[in-house]
């Protein structure tokens, strides 16, 4: 249940990033899907231009954000417009600490009232940290299965642990590779589904203001 | 010039003539990387080594289809890469020589013997039983496990050629739920203690010109112009999944004729169409070219005639590790949600079961889409959201209320 939203809460730069971030997973998802099976011919040069277009886009992206944290500053508690900095946000806060529980007993219908919370509640905070795993986790996967960089000794190791855990202990895993990568899209694609539902709950309120860096 | 007439009287009486002979020469070289400059020096050390004196060899077979041997042998007609594996005096072979007490003694003769020697070695290692469950028996009630115990343990043992991906890493003999207890060469040999250099030949099956460009790249990197002592250089010198670098370092899509349509996304999408008549693309039917090194597309099959893809089928990734279990179904762009055959992940959470990943995510994901909106119906229900919400937020954290409750303060 967030409160007013100001605009201390984000930056313009983090609107930026949100919106790039979201423009680069929408088009790495269909262009992935078309690469993973073409259902209609003629656009397999387009889709992979996009593909790593919008890879490296993706991965600079999320680079800009995490330099963000550290020297840009926001709110970091809801219902004030006194800023700090924006790591402080991804870290756990002294308004929220043992909070995670309960916000899962809300959200379970367990629990009546809304738990006190940071301008993050706990959960909110575990998701963030996770979406950063996994950006990095299917720009990893995709790099281990792109001919150019797959030899670099970071993806070979990754090739040959994936290897070893489905062929026979050794040898290369370019194929399950693959669709580890496959499947890491379709768990952002959850993580999205999840995030969009909770940030419209609400109201239209954070999403006017990471969308258009607008106050309600 | 007399010893050389020998070599070449030989290649003639097989129908090979001179040309032919160094046009093998040229592709040989083509094949190792080699410039054509190199031409010369090929055909006199092959021709050196065939008057010189044969390497003794022995091919041992584990469990397998025999297709590598068929592959090696059935040539429909004498071509000069025979000649070149004749270079390889072949004293036992295990699938094409009865068990009798001949064949027994002349295999005996070679790993007891004072020359070194190679052995070639077809088929997985099967353990299961003792290797007694799955093998032929010899004569002597020996099986395949103790004959290549005692052959690999033989000091004479220059190297093993691990032919066809079964003997590199057990193969399709291996695949879920290997009830054979089928393994690879390089594994088995490392589990016995046993230090013997093994070049691994992928694939299956793997091509006579695979084994005939590893006999004359060690004619090349031989010190004294033997193939023993070649061998070992080229045991030395592998990728790191210990293949011959060359063979196997460009992938099946890298090279594939077909590749122009897949850029343009001109694809097959059913057999019997227009579209495969026009050889486009056979991707969406399953094709694991993108995956798999090799270098069918350059060296081909049946004599250089034609291969997989060229043929109008789908690569199926026959010379990647576990590819049974990792690329069927073949006739799929993915695998199913299945299951490794061994390791940490055996047998979860189904083996080769009916669900493509394509589906079963946007089925996954589509079930979380449906949890939220009757989540979504909950909230309102409750009246946490919506106009008649009243939702507030609780007075304390129930952590902060628990230790005032104990600390005897109010609740």
């Amino acid at each position: 249940m967030p409160g007013k939203m100001v605009k201390e809460s984000t930056h313009p730069l983090f609107v930026f990033t949100h919106w790039t971030n979201a423009l680069a997973m929408l088009f790495l998802t269909i262009s992935g899907l078309y690469i993973a099976f073409p259902i209609v011919g003629g656009l397999m040069g387009i889709a992979r231009g996009t593909h790593f277009f919008w890879m490296f886009v993706l991965l600079i992206n999320i680079i800009i954000r995490i330099i963000g944290m550290f020297t840009i500053k926001t709110c970091c508690e809801q219902g004030t417009r006194e800023k700090d900095w924006d790591y402080k946000n991804w870290l756990p806060q002294k308004t929220n600490r043992h909070q995670m529980w309960p916000m899962v007993k809300y959200y379970l219908f367990f629990k009546k009232d809304y738990p006190i919370t940071a301008k993050y509640a706990g959960l909110q905070k575990l998701a963030y940290w996770l979406s950063i795993v996994l950006t990095f986790a299917v720009a990893y996967t995709g790099f281990a299965i792109w001919g150019p960089t797959q030899d670099w000794w970071i993806f070979r190791i990754g090739n040959e642990i994936v290897g070893s855990l489905f062929g026979f202990g050794g040898g290369d895993g370019l194929m399950p590779m693959r669709l580890i990568h496959h499947w890491i899209m379709w768990f952002i694609l959850i993580f999205t589904c999840i995030h969009g539902y909770l940030s419209l709950i609400y109201g239209t309120k954070a999403c006017k203001m990471i969308f258009l860096y607008k106050e309600d | 010039m007399g010893s050389e007439m020998t070599f070449y009287e030989n290649l003639s009486q097989r129908g090979v003539s001179r040309r032919d002979f160094l046009k093998f020469c040229g592709s040989t070289a083509a094949v190792l990387g080699l410039s054509s400059t190199f031409v010369p020096t090929l055909a006199s050390k092959i021709a050196g080594a065939a008057e010189s004196g044969l390497t003794p060899a022995i091919w041992l077979s584990g469990g397998k289809c025999t297709g590598c041997l068929e592959s090696t042998l059935q040539a429909t007609y004498p071509n000069v890469a025979d000649i070149v594996l004749d270079l390889l005096t072949l004293k036992y072979s295990a699938a094409s020589m009865a068990t009798g007490k001949y064949a027994l003694d002349a295999k005996k003769k070679v790993y007891q013997g004072n020359k070194p020697f190679i052995m070639i070695y077809e088929g997985a290692i099967m353990e299961g039983e003792n290797g007694s469950g799955y093998t032929m028996i010899n004569a002597d009630g020996t099986n395949s496990l103790d004959d290549l115990e005692a052959a690999a343990s033989s000091d004479q043992c220059a190297a093993i050629i691990a032919m066809g991906q079964c003997a590199v890493d057990g193969g399709w003999v291996r695949a879920f739920p290997n009830p054979s207890g089928a393994t690879g060469m390089s594994e088995y040999l490392s589990r016995r203690g046993i230090d013997v250099p093994v070049v691994n030949l992928a694939g299956c099956p793997a091509s006579p010109e695979e084994l005939t460009a590893v006999v004359v790249q060690a004619l090349l990197l031989g010190s004294d112009g033997t193939l023993e002592s070649g061998i070992a250089a080229v045991a030395a010198d592998l990728d790191r999944l210990g293949r011959p670098k060359y063979l196997y370092n460009a992938t099946i899509h890298d090279s594939c004729p077909r590749r122009g349509h897949f850029e343009n996304g001109e694809f097959v999408y059913r057999y019997g169409s227009e579209e495969e008549a026009k050889n486009f693309c056979v991707y969406p039917m399953g094709c694991k070219g993108p995956q798999t090194y090799r270098r069918c597309p350059m060296i081909r099959w049946n004599d250089s005639q034609s291969w997989c893809v060229e043929s109008g089928g789908v690569c199926i990734g026959c010379a990647t590790w576990n590819w049974v279990d990792n690329n069927a179904p073949f006739a799929g762009r993915h695998r199913r949600v299945g299951a490794a055959s061994s390791g940490p992940l055996a047998g979860w959470p189904l083996h080769g079961g009916g669900l493509h990943p394509i589906g079963t995510g946007a089925a996954l994901t589509g079930v979380v889409a449906a949890a939220l909106v009757a989540h979504g119906l909950g909230m309102k229900a409750a009246k946490r959201i919506g106009k008649n919400a009243t939702l507030k937020t609780e007075e304390m954290k129930e952590y902060d209320a628990k230790r005032l409750k104990k600390q005897g303060g109010a609740n």
